[in-house]
């Protein structure tokens, strides 16, 4: 019969290769044949994959968005800004400013002129374009009146209000519904979108598991034999891990790349309009986003091939 | 390889029933009995495709009838297999077919190394100047030689082989045997089942007889005789 070759003990880097040209042979250099093979049926798996990457990565865009929206919203909701007439005198606006440091809700009230207000303006995403397209100066003198709570904000701006310096036709800041509204629409706005999601990855991860189980019986013969001669287990699921790895990552780097793209457009649309577009996304920022696509994309992809191999190849 | 008081339940049919039976190392022994008599099932238990109702099964040492399922492959590689439909794959010639199994099994192994030690098995059952066929370039009595080829060149210490000359002309099949004798003789239980009775009886060798999932005689080798099931067919 078939001898065992008796001779020297091969040198252990001379091992180490053979192992890892084995092993690339018959797991990666097998799974990536197979997937270049199986492109058709793993087609749909890759397209939901990425379907679900990219929609996950819009609404990371949306979210890094809304975050910097919602900051600004907050911080900006207990400042009261009381805009003053053009024309107001000043003993007008001293006594508004002595009867706003009087109220014990008021921590602090600072007067910003309309030179502070144009430079502030510019330093604002969006409204320099706006302040250098006027011929004078558009934006109005101000008392900026930090408020202790945001609950009283309502009262002071009542009180403000009386004073003749107040500007009539926008009298200040405060819109009582605003804020509350817009924590509403954030709020609804995740909860469908992560609804929408844990929806969009389960049909990813049936349609992958299915696409891995059609691999598993399109080499059904190839298995059989290997584990009739006692392959170990991991050479036998690895191959189709792989396989899975490699449609994740597929689908990773296509939604990674398109929401980059998306990323990179509305920043450049920001930069080159009056309306902020997109506050607070970057570059950086959608480079890191695409970059965890990836990442998450080859998780998902082993992960629910694991899941299909551990359920549909018997050990 | 031994049987103690082995059950095989399949819902309310008993395939298997208190089976006690040994295999000594380079023993050859046959398996036979009219179809449904247990014979698939009993194999199927020592590779542990499935596993005992109740009762041990010991390969070369191992207990296959609790085995963890992470160590079922080193069970597997004690265990040679052989098929009626002899199971070579298409894609590959018959000196990879062989080194497959081997490397397949242990990445240690070179392709240098797989190779030769194909090769030689390959050479062990004559077909050496077949080396580099497709299985669809030969006939199924030298694909079968393939399949014992790719069965025992790990060595291994149990060969067990299911209807190995089903698809075999008579001449071919008695060739296939012979084969499997010489086999047994360097040292490897072989344990065949077969409906083969005219090799059975003209081999000599033990023979355990099945029926309704018993066994219901083991002769030892050297005693000519006909099969209680023959007889009652």
């Amino acid at each position: 019969m078939g001898g065992i070759l008796v001779g020297p003990r091969p040198p252990r880097w001379r091992t180490f290769r053979t192992v890892a040209r084995n092993g690339s042979r018959y797991l990666v250099g097998s799974a990536v044949r197979n997937w270049v093979r199986n492109l058709g049926s793993t087609a749909p798996a890759l397209g939901s994959m990425t379907l679900l990457l990219l929609l996950l990565g819009l609404g990371l865009l949306a979210v890094l968005v809304g975050q910097t929206v919602a900051a600004t919203e907050a911080r900006d909701a207990s400042v009261l800004h009381v805009y003053l007439r053009d024309n107001a005198t000043d003993v007008d606006v001293n006594t508004l400013t002595a009867r706003l440091q009087g109220d014990r809700y008021v921590q602090s009230v600072t007067y910003v002129s309309k030179d502070q207000a144009l430079v502030r303006a510019q330093s604002r995403p969006g409204l320099p374009q706006l302040a250098n397209a006027a011929e004078s100066n558009p934006f109005p003198a101000s008392l900026d009146v930090q408020i202790r709570s945001i609950d009283r904000v309502g009262s002071v701006d009542a009180l403000a209000r009386q004073s003749p310096a107040v500007d009539a036709g926008v009298p200040s800041s405060y819109d009582p519904t605003a804020y509350g509204k817009f924590q509403q629409v954030l709020f609804w706005s995740a909860a469908i979108g992560i609804a929408f999601l844990l929806l969009l990855a389960f049909i990813a991860v049936t349609v992958t598991s299915n696409s891995i189980r059609a691999a598993i019986l399109s080499r059904r013969d190839e298995i059989g034999i290997m584990q009739l001669v006692g392959a170990p287990t991991w050479m036998i699921r690895g191959p189709f891990v792989i396989e899975g790895a490699v449609t994740g990552a597929a689908a990773g780097t296509l939604a990674g790349l398109l929401a980059l793209a998306v990323a990179v457009a509305a920043v450049e649309a920001g930069a080159s309009s009056f309306a902020q577009i997109a506050p607070g996304l970057t570059l950086q920022a959608g480079l890191a986003i695409a970059l965890l696509l990836l990442v998450l994309g080859l998780t998902l992809g082993s992960l629910s091939s694991l899941g299909s191999v551990r359920r549909y190849l018997e050990s | 390889m031994e049987f103690v008081g082995v059950n095989r339940v399949y819902g309310q049919v008993v395939a298997l029933d208190d089976c006690f039976f040994r295999l000594m190392p380079g023993e050859l022994t046959f398996l036979v009995g009219p179809s449904g008599a247990g014979k698939t099932t009993l194999l199927r238990l020592i590779n542990r495709e499935i596993k005992p109702t109740c009762g041990e099964v010991w390969v070369d040492g191992m207990p296959a009838h609790d085995l963890p399922a992470r160590r079922l492959a080193e069970l597997r590689r004690k265990v040679g297999v052989v098929f009626q439909d002899f199971k070579l794959l298409a894609r590959l010639t018959a000196t990879e077919n062989v080194a497959f199994a081997l490397q397949v099994t242990d990445l240690k192994i070179s392709d240098g190394e797989a190779r030769e030690r194909a090769l030689d098995a390959l050479d062990a059952v004559g077909l050496h100047n077949r080396a580099g066929h497709y299985p669809d370039q030969l006939s199924g009595g030298q694909q079968q030689r393939v399949a014992i080829a790719r069965a025992v060149v790990s060595q291994p210490p149990l060969l067990i082989a299911d209807e190995p000359t089903g698809n075999l002309d008579q001449e071919t099949a008695w060739q296939i045997m012979t084969l499997l004798e010489d086999i047994a003789k360097f040292g490897t239980a072989v344990l065949i089942a077969t409906h083969n009775m005219e090799i059975v009886n003209r081999l000599q060798r033990r023979v355990l007889t099945m029926a309704a999932g018993r066994v219901v005689d083991d002769r030892p080798a050297g005693r000519s005789a006909r099969m209680m099931w023959a007889a009652s067919s």
